[in-house]
C-alpha cells in the first residue's frame, strides 16, 4: 500500500499553492498498488480510498505500514522522517536542502526551479507546472 | 526638521566630508521600530543617540575602541549620559538587572572605570542584528533600550559602560515619547518588562510556525536547556499556546524562525536553523 499527501495547505489568496504537484493524476494511473490519499476537507479526491483531517497518531499508524510515501513539501514529508519512513517528496519551488531530510527521496527536477527567497509567503510565488518532475521519474524511484 | 538651519549644516557638513547618511522616519509606532530597521540593516555596529542627547567629539571613538575589545564578545557599549543638574553617585552601581528598582541606572552618573553591566540605558553603540528591539511595546516604548541590551546579556554578549565617554542629554520636555501622557502605555510597558524578567531563567521557544515546522524543532527540543515551550501543536510540541505568548512578552516576532533564516541568508537545513536559534 502507498499513501499519497498531493496537496499543500491552501493559500489565502485562493490560488493554487505552487508547491503542489501538477501530474498527481498521470502518475496514479500508472501505480499498480492500492493507494490512500490523506488530507485535508475541501481537497480534490485522487483516488477512492480518501482519509481526511487523521489525526497525527492514525498518520503515523499508516505511514508504518505503508511499503512507501509520496508527498509535496508539506508536514507529511517531515512526518515520515520522524517516523524513521521513507519516502518521495517531489519538489518544486522550495528547497530540498533546507526544508527536506536526506533520508528521504528528494525528486528536485533542477535547482533553477528553486524560488530566490525561500522564506516569503508562498501567496507571492506562481505555480508553475515545470518546476516538477514528470511521472515517469517518480515511478523509477517507486519500483527500487 | 528639513526647516532648520542647524540641520541643514549638519547634514552638509557630513557631505563635505564624504560620510554617507541617510534618515528614516519612524511611522509614529515609537523609536524602537526606528531602531529595529536600523538594527537590521546589515550594519556590524550601529550607535543610537537620542536626537536631543550631545555627545562629546571623542564619545564614538571610545565606545568603538572598547566595543572591539579582545575577546571580541562585546554586545554593547555606553558611556555616561548625564543629565544636569541631577548626577547622582554611580561609582556603587552594579548594573545588574536585579538591582534595577534599588539603584540608579550607572549611565546617570560619571564613570570612572570600564565595567560589565546587564543593561544600559541610553544612547549606546551595539552589535546590530544579534538580538531585536521588541516591537511588541508601545508606541513609548518604555523600558526598550533595558530590554534590548539586557537582551544581549541573555545571548552571552559583554555589556560595558566606559569612562571618558560623556553625552550630555538635553532633555527636552516635549516631543517624542515625552509627549505622550497615557498611563496606561506604560504600564503595559513594563507589564512586558517584568514578565520578560519573570522567564529570564528560562529558554523562551515560540513557534508560530506549521505543523511539519513543529515535528522538525521536536528533535532539537531534547538539547534546549530549560525550555518553556509557547506552541500551535500540542500534540506535537507541548506547550503553551501562542496567544499566551503574545500577552506575556508583546512580540513574539524575535522567534520567528521564517524571518531569522531570511536575516541569516540561510543556506542550511530548517533544523539548524533551530539550533541556532535556541542553542
Amino acid at each position: 500500500m502507498i499513501i499519497i499527501a498531493p496537496y499543500a495547505q491552501k493559500l489565502r489568496t485562493g490560488n493554487l499553492n505552487p508547491k503542489n504537484y501538477p501530474y498527481w493524476k498521470e502518475l496514479i494511473e500508472q501505480i499498480k498498488e492500492p493507494i490512500i490519499q490523506v488530507g485535508v476537507e475541501g481537497e480534490t479526491q485522487l483516488v477512492p480510498d480518501f482519509r481526511k483531517n487523521l489525526p497525527i497518531l492514525e498518520l503515523r499508524t499508516l505511514l508504518k505500514e505503508c511499503r512507501i510515501w509520496i508527498s509535496i513539501d508539506s508536514f507529511i514529508q517531515h512526518l515520515g522522517w520522524d517516523e524513521g519512513k521513507k519516502g518521495i517528496v517531489l519538489w518544486g519551488p522550495s528547497d530540498p536542502l533546507i526544508f527536506g531530510h536526506p533520508e528521504n527521496i528528494n525528486l528536485l527536477k533542477d535547482r533553477s526551479c528553486l524560488v530566490e527567497n525561500q522564506f516569503i509567503w508562498w501567496e507571492a510565488t506562481e505555480h508553475k507546472n515545470d518546476r516538477f518532475v514528470k511521472p515517469k521519474e517518480v515511478l523509477k524511484y517507486l519500483e527500487e | 526638521m528639513r526647516g532648520e538651519m542647524i540641520y541643514q549644516y549638519f547634514f552638509q557638513m557630513l557631505d563635505i566630508k564624504g560620510i554617507a547618511w541617510e534618515w528614516l522616519f519612524a511611522d509614529k509606532k515609537g523609536q524602537h521600530h526606528i531602531h529595529q530597521r536600523a538594527n537590521s540593516m546589515g550594519y556590524e555596529w550601529v550607535w543610537r543617540c537620542d536626537d536631543d542627547a550631545i555627545p562629546e567629539p571623542n564619545v564614538l571613538e571610545r565606545l568603538y575602541y572598547y566595543a572591539n575589545g579582545v575577546d571580541n564578545n562585546i554586545g554593547a557599549v555606553g558611556g555616561s549620559v548625564l543629565t544636569p543638574p541631577y548626577m547622582p553617585d554611580t561609582s556603587k552601581v552594579t548594573g545588574k538587572i536585579d538591582n534595577i528598582d534599588s539603584e540608579p541606572n550607572i549611565q546617570w552618573g560619571k564613570i570612572e572605570r570600564a565595567k560589565q553591566v546587564e543593561h544600559l540605558h541610553c544612547s549606546f553603540l551595539y552589535r546590530a542584528g544579534v538580538c531585536d528591539y521588541n516591537l511588541g511595546l508601545s508606541r513609548v516604548a518604555h523600558r526598550e533600550e533595558t530590554l534590548f541590551t539586557y537582551g544581549l546579556h541573555q545571548k552571552g554578549y559583554e555589556i560595558l559602560v566606559v569612562p571618558n565617554a560623556v553625552t550630555w542629554h538635553m532633555k527636552n520636555p516635549e516631543g517624542g515619547i515625552r509627549s505622550e501622557t497615557k498611563q496606561e502605555l506604560y504600564e503595559h510597558d513594563e507589564q512586558i518588562f517584568r514578565n520578560i524578567l519573570r522567564y529570564r531563567d528560562k529558554t523562551i521557544v515560540v513557534l508560530n510556525c506549521g505543523l511539519g515546522d513543529h515535528i522538525v524543532f521536536s528533535h532539537v527540543l531534547p538539547s534546549i536547556p530549560n525550555a518553556e515551550v509557547f506552541t500551535c501543536y500540542p500534540e506535537v510540541v507541548p506547550g503553551k499556546s501562542i496567544a499566551q505568548a503574545h500577552q506575556i512578552f508583546g512580540d513574539i516576532d524575535p522567534w520567528n524562525i521564517y524571518k531569522k533564516m531570511d536575516q541569516w541568508k540561510w543556506k542550511d537545513s530548517l533544523e539548524n536553523a533551530y539550533r541556532k536559534m535556541y542553542l
